[in-house]
């Protein structure tokens, strides 16, 4: 059950998008629908089960981008790796710590992309990419991350019995 | 408080060998990294199946937005009048909306038939997933003929370069991207360059000869050199020189020809070696931004 609910995320997740992305973005900055899955997934079920969805997302978006470097293979799953861990000794997700969590790992994830683009091409300003694409994407990916969270609580919430609650 | 040695065994031994593979595939070789897109294209080509069903969701929704706003100020009208106007805008809008894909069509097929070497049609069915590239996702793949490194280009001029194909669909880099880099002349002076993108989205060419006497309002075309256009193309026009002190060459930014926030229908080059030079222009000369009037370089 489980593998098929991933196989299922990795099938429309990165068509939704590539093809929606135009309709997702705000003021031309998309947020990383991968990067946002991937953190859940690490919250949510650990760090072997986020660090192996990590690289098939990570793979099937390199597959769609532009870039010559495999860059969101290798990013991916050590971001949920990092999530996963950062979940293991949680007693209360907060809304605060998702948000933290989301908000660096996104920025952890921009630095690192930018110094991959910087590598292959021409250099680009740091200053401008911090402001342009990597803080914008930050906040997008860390409200769109809190957003899921709160639907996926209310889900589990639904559909778990109030006495089987242990993680929220 | 959080550490690895706190995970079971053979999970961590798994975890490790994960985080190592990780960084090797990134450390591999470019010339290596081709091996990746192979191991990749039976995935890829699983997943052009949802791919399409969306891009067709997504036309869908056009439709329909397109349809809920040319009701929006209807609303105002006469409660008598409603329904008659509604069917009448409705039916106005679509057939605005095939007249403008008839012209944007007429266009391309007008391009293919005067371009002097074989092309194919692809539609555009998607963006880069990252902010990091600028990138088109096009409907034609290998199926179809296409392969790294061929050149695109629509009816107002070269758009980019296809950088990843697979069987079904293809990865187009766009001219404005920082990574990308073919070879361009200025058409009046006979100048040769690298044009590349820059971090605005715009593109810039560089080495131009120092004494070169290029001048705002040059227009820009493919050198034909190297890569997958022919020589000839319509690339954009000079809009500013960026002559620099103890630097051998000049830069020059470029105002791209091509609106790439509104590229729709997009041409392939399949073999742009055949007939290397265009008989006669067969591009709009329409810069999608404004250029000023030519004047003296600064």
């Amino acid at each position: 059950m489980k593998v098929f609910g991933y196989t299922v995320l990795v099938l429309f997740l990165v068509p939704l998008q590539v093809v929606f992305v135009d309709r997702i973005s705000l003021f031309g900055i998309r947020p990383d629908l991968g990067l946002v899955a991937v953190c859940l997934i690490g919250l949510y079920t650990g760090e072997l089960d986020a660090l192996s969805a990590g690289f098939v997302i990570g793979f099937v978006q390199d597959l769609f981008s532009g870039g010559v470097l495999w860059g969101n293979l290798f990013l991916k799953p050590i971001l949920g790796l990092i999530a996963g861990l950062a979940s293991r000794n949680l007693v209360n997700l907060t809304w605060v710590f998702a948000f933290s969590l989301i908000f660096s790992l996104s920025i952890l994830s921009g630095t690192v992309m930018y110094v991959l683009k910087a590598f292959t091409g021409t250099g680009a300003s740091l200053f401008l990419a911090a402001r342009d694409i990597i803080l914008p994407q930050a906040c997008y990916d860390a409200l769109l991350g809190l957003a899921l969270l709160k639907l996926l609580q209310r889900w589990r919430a639904f559909r778990t019995p109030e006495t089987e609650l242990s993680y929220e | 408080m959080i550490s690895l040695q706190t995970i079971a065994g053979g999970k961590r031994a798994v975890l490790l060998l994960l985080v190592f593979l990780a960084v090797a595939l990134l450390l591999l070789p470019e010339s290596r990294q081709e091996s990746l897109q192979v191991i990749g294209r039976p995935m890829a080509a699983v997943i052009a199946v949802p791919l399409r069903a969306m891009e067709s969701a997504n036309q869908t929704i056009d439709a329909f937005v397109n349809r809920y706003l040319a009701l929006q100020h209807v609303r105002e009208e006469n409660r008598a009048l409603r329904q008659h106007i509604a069917r009448l805008q409705e039916e106005n809008a679509s057939l605005r909306e095939t007249a403008v894909a008839a012209t944007r069509l007429l266009d391309l097929l007008e391009l293919q038939d005067q371009l002097p070497y074989p092309t194919v049609a692809a539609q555009v069915i998607g963006r880069d997933p990252t902010n990091w590239y600028r990138s088109l996702v096009i409907n034609k793949g290998r199926k179809d003929g296409l392969s790294a490194d061929l050149g695109v280009v629509t009816p107002a001029g070269a758009v980019g370069r296809i950088v990843k194909a697979y069987d079904r669909f293809s990865i187009v880099l766009l001219l404005n991207d920082l990574n990308n880099a073919i070879t361009g002349l200025v058409q009046r002076t006979r100048d040769e360059g690298i044009v590349e993108g820059t971090e605005k989205g715009l593109a810039r060419i560089k080495y131009l000869p120092l004494l070169s006497t290029v001048k705002v309002g040059d227009q820009v075309v493919t050198s034909g050199l190297a890569g997958g256009f022919p020589r000839g193309l319509p690339i954009g026009t000079i809009t500013k020189i960026e002559r620099r002190e103890a630097e051998l060459f000049l830069s020059a930014e470029i105002a791209l020809d091509a609106d790439f926030t509104k590229i729709e229908e997009v041409m392939v080059i399949t073999a742009p070696r055949e007939n290397a030079q265009i008989s006669a222009n067969p591009f709009a000369r329409q810069p999608a931004v404004p250029v000023k009037p030519a004047g003296e370089a600064p």
